[in-house]
């Protein structure tokens, strides 16, 4: 009997240890994970109550700080020229008890405190809980000249970024909100304010117009055409098209014509400077459907960019299958100068320039650049990666070259300094049949041959009712674009 | 020379050399205990008013009081038993009433009512049951007793289903006005009572093959016949109850006497197909079986509704991590209404309160309190002086250290949970008191087991 009480004091120790280990795997292995957990319990309630790390940018410059609450317990969040960076960092809510945006969410589990990490065995000893800094790659510098760039405007969107490395030097989109007023500490005044931004409609200043707003991009898709027929049907290149002011489509009686009634055509070259749409038409129908679509998601259509944003704000850009145009060549011909049912955030046409002057490769876009502790030790740094390979160096460089064109003396003309060798396209999109349209420039810089770019900047105006109904990329967008572009490549003018 | 003659010391046992020693080291480590509670008292007022606790002067009376009040107690009625385990349980008591004091103050109180209640049962029946063969003696008594107790909720004047909604469907309280009691508590220490005295009785036939099947033999299976009989009554009441803890605790505890006993992994076998397929029909039949476990498999498919206290129970323990957020410093600690972060968070999730506010190193103290207990108790077990007490004692320490284990496996999410009490730590007076009569018992056998007789029995036994 004796011995197997021992027997039955053995499976109590057994029993026992296994509760040791689980609790070892819940409280210390898991526990990161577990206090990231989304079901964790109004986490708000419980970080309102502890100091939260800064938001700085890449000169260093503050974004984003806590302070006391003089009126009560817990910390208010303040940012400095909060709606110039309302995209990037977005805001601390307490109120809606959900971080929804921008770099507050992404990087939450750095900001808020935490169990500082281990860098030596003194730590482990003393260790302390911390919050860390988010230094973002975003410049100042850039934001505000985007900004001021768009000022004429009430509705527009500007991105810059390094086509090297991915990093977003600026992101600024209008409308745009005040984060601060989402932030503080009075709940009613925020729940008014947030009411006021409409936050259930698609064109609410909380969207982000950067990275979530999708706009039909028009003649800017004629990089990825041009692409295709260089990937995939060489010989069209070459082949002159017959100038004419309207391109029958098969399927229908209908014609597609060109902008303002204009009579184009000729080589690649000569179509992609004017930015012939019947020759591009013929060209789609050409390449067909699967070539087309196929280039389409090299360039990172219908996938999500890796941005180091919550998933939420993030929307991928659009391309129609290759099995739809068997049905529908005339839509085929549409998507080729990128109407109809093809539609692209600003973010997704700057990767498009960014792959063009990066030889075909599209890198990672981030904000984040480096995450501090608050002995100023780096804790987290983000490691510049490729996306995809949309296309091969020689294609990329040929486009660019092609690209150099539309600055130099096609629709972009006169926009750029020509010293500067930037490489541009135009888009003027057609929405609905009022012939209004959405204004799209992209451009990166310097693109001459063997020179490494520095910035690949896309902005949009969409149609709004203060400027002008025949206005065109060129004329609207290519100043905004322009503006940031110089700045970004130290061009005093 | 009747027994009735006989002076009190030989009742109780002579005290061996070492009590004195025993004893002495109780004191030390009940101090320590009281020190330790009042401290974490301390801590959680500090923490929940920035003031001391407006009843500090009634704490530091009430622990002298316990303290002194245990030591007298054990010092004239069990001064050879062994010194660890009522400071042990008076920490671990201590701890649980520091977490409602910090989680639910408004039953503090109360808690620290039934503790001196649990005490003075502690007193009653160490003076009581003065031998345990006592015990032994009245099986069919101790029988009658646990039926009594576990069909007493099912009465329609006295038993009801609680109003608060902790209970999930289970009937097992009775009250008499505002005071309420789960008889079934006492009723788990009477029935392990009674299979140690009818294993005892019945250990040649359970044990000895005399029936011929085929080429086997087989034990006599008439020696099942009232055991059977004891166990599934028990387990039907359970099912009309629907108290699945209870009954999974039961079987262990039946389980593991039958083989102390006898020694056959056959019935261990047997017991753990039973089991199983007991398992599968009522996961079939009892709709609450059957959504504990969907539960515990996936408790994110239903995180608003049924899996919301597990999934709560784990972000806690994730959030106490390694040291946990201090006393009265946890995010457990909302708990207003329309916004509880973690349901039942004084009785069935203390473990996971304490994981926050603890962390590791409280989560893992507490395992080893238990460890502590265990230990003790099955050392009682190896030196209790006749088969009868060893196999109570075995079978009370199984009771315990098994509700503590499936307990906070199941808050771990280990096993299904099973919505029991963690012995002393929990809320709730019925347990508390039936774990402190369970010590009691244990104390009474490790006393007997401790005072080794000198070489010859007294004379006064010997016949001339």
């Amino acid at each position: 009997m004796d011995r197997r009480v021992r027997v039955v004091a053995v499976v109590f120790i057994l029993c026992f240890t296994v509760l040791f280990l689980q609790l070892n795997n819940l409280q210390v292995r898991k526990a990161s994970a577990l206090q990231h957990s989304p079901y964790a319990p109004s986490t708000v309630v419980s970080t309102w109550n502890l100091p939260r790390g800064d938001i700085v940018s890449s000169t260093g410059s503050v974004l984003a700080y806590s302070t006391k609450n003089p009126t009560g317990a817990g910390y208010v969040r303040h940012y400095v020229n909060g709606p110039l960076y309302a995209d990037v960092t977005g805001y601390y809510d307490w109120a809606q008890q959900a971080l929804q945006f921008g770099v507050e969410d992404q990087y939450n589990r750095y900001l808020v405190e935490h169990e500082s990490s281990v860098h030596s065995i003194s730590d482990l000893l003393t260790q302390t809980k911390g919050t860390d800094t988010v230094e973002v790659t975003i410049s100042p510098k850039l934001q505000a000249v985007a900004k001021a760039a768009l000022a004429p405007y009430t509705d527009g969107a500007v991105v810059a970024l390094d086509p090297t490395t991915g990093a977003i030097l600026a992101m600024y989109s209008k409308p745009s909100y005040d984060p601060n007023k989402l932030s503080g500490a009075d709940g009613k005044a925020i729940d008014k304010y947030y009411a006021s931004l409409n936050p259930s409609t698609g064109s609410s200043p909380l969207v982000n117009g950067a990275t979530s707003t999708l706009t039909a991009p028009g003649s800017t898709f004629k990089i990825i055409t041009t692409s295709a027929i260089l990937d995939h049907a060489p010989a069209l290149a070459t082949k002159y098209v017959k100038p004419t002011g309207a391109l029958k489509l098969p399927q229908t009686n209908l014609q597609l014509h060109n902008f303002a009634g204009e009579v184009c055509g000729g080589t690649l070259a000569v179509n992609l400077w004017v930015s012939c749409d019947t020759a591009f038409g013929y060209y789609g129908l050409q390449l067909g459907g699967h070539n087309l679509a196929s280039e389409a998601n090299a360039f990172g259509l219908n996938k999500r960019p890796p941005i180091d944003l919550p998933a939420a704000e993030v929307s991928a850009s659009r391309f129609p299958s290759a099995a739809s145009f068997a049905q529908n060549q005339p839509g085929l011909a549409y998507s080729a100068i990128g109407q109809e049912n093809v539609a692209e955030t600003v973010l997704q046409d700057a990767l498009v320039a960014a792959a063009i002057a990066n030889g075909g490769t599209i890198m990672a876009p981030h904000l984040m650049a480096h995450v501090f502790d608050s002995q100023g030790r780096v804790v987290a740094t983000y490691t510049p990666h490729a996306w995809l390979h949309a296309t091969s160096i020689a294609t990329a460089d040929q486009v660019r070259e092609l690209m150099l064109g539309v600055a130099a003396h096609g629709t972009a003309a006169g926009l750029f300094p020509p010293s500067l060798n930037v490489a541009a396209k135009t888009g003027t999109a057609e929405v609905g049949n009022n012939n209004c349209s959405s204004n799209w420039l992209v451009a990166t810089g310097p693109a001459g041959a063997g020179q490494v770019p520095k910035v690949a900047v896309a902005a949009i105006v969409p149609y709004q009712p203060n400027i002008a109904c025949d206005g065109t990329g060129a004329t609207v967008a290519g100043p905004v674009v322009a503006k940031v572009l110089d700045a970004a490549v130290g061009y005093a003018g | 020379m009747t027994r009735r003659a006989l002076p009190r010391r030989a009742i109780f046992g002579t005290p061996s050399r070492w009590a004195r020693a025993r004893r002495r080291s109780e004191l030390g480590l009940l101090i320590v205990a009281s020190v330790m509670v009042l401290f974490a008292a301390l801590l959680v007022s500090l923490a929940l008013s920035d003031a001391l606790p407006a009843n500090a002067l009634k704490i530091v009376l009430t622990m002298v009081g316990l303290t002194l009040g245990l030591q007298i107690v054990n010092r004239r009625l069990v001064p050879d038993a062994d010194p660890v385990i009522m400071p042990v349980a008076l920490a671990l008591n201590g701890i649980g009433y520091v977490m409602i004091e910090a989680l639910d103050p408004g039953h503090a109180g109360q808690q620290v009512a039934w503790m001196v209640l649990g005490l003075v049962a502690y007193t009653i029946v160490l003076a009581a049951v003065k031998r345990s063969r006592d015990l032994e003696r009245y099986r069919y008594l101790i029988l009658a007793a646990a039926f009594l107790m576990l069909v007493a909720p099912l009465f329609p004047v006295i038993g009801r289903s609680p109003a608060n909604q902790n209970a999930y469907g289970a009937k097992l309280w009775v009250s008499f006005h505002s005071i309420s009691f789960q008889p079934v508590e006492i009723g788990k220490l009477l029935l392990v009572l009674f299979f140690a005295s009818y294993f005892v009785e019945k250990r040649e036939l359970l044990t000895i093959p005399t029936r011929r099947v085929g080429d086997h033999l087989l034990p006599d299976l008439r020696a099942f016949g009232p055991i059977a009989v004891a166990w599934v009554l028990s387990l039907l009441v359970i099912l009309a109850e629907h108290d699945i803890g209870f009954s999974l605790l039961v079987f262990a505890v039946f389980l593991t006497l039958l083989w102390i006993t006898t020694g056959r992994w056959a019935y261990v076998l047997i017991g753990l197909v039973l089991f199983a397929a007991g398992a599968y029909f009522a996961s079939h039949l009892l709709t609450q079986v059957n959504d504990r476990i969907s539960i515990w498999l996936n408790p994110w498919s239903q995180a608003q509704s049924g899996g919301y206290q597990p999934i709560q129970g784990e972000l806690a323990f994730g959030r106490g991590g390694l040291w946990g957020s201090g006393l009265g410093l946890g995010l457990v600690q909302i708990n207003t209404p329309g916004n509880v972060v973690l349901p039942v968070a004084t009785s069935d999730y203390i473990f996971a309160a304490i994981g926050e506010e603890l962390g590791l190193v409280g989560t893992v103290a507490l395992l080893v309190g238990y460890v502590l207990i265990v230990g003790s108790g099955l050392r009682a077990g190896l030196r209790a002086r006749s088969e009868f007490a060893k196999l109570a004692a075995v079978g009370l320490t199984v009771t315990l250290g098994f509700q503590a284990f499936i307990i906070m496996a199941g808050v771990t999410r280990l096993l299904p949970d099973t919505g029991m009490t963690l012995p002393f730590v929990s809320y709730g007076g019925s347990s508390l008191v039936a774990n402190y009569i369970l010590l009691a018992l244990l104390m009474r056998i490790s006393n007997e087991g401790n005072h080794v007789p000198a070489a010859p029995p007294t004379p006064i036994w010997t016949t001339q």
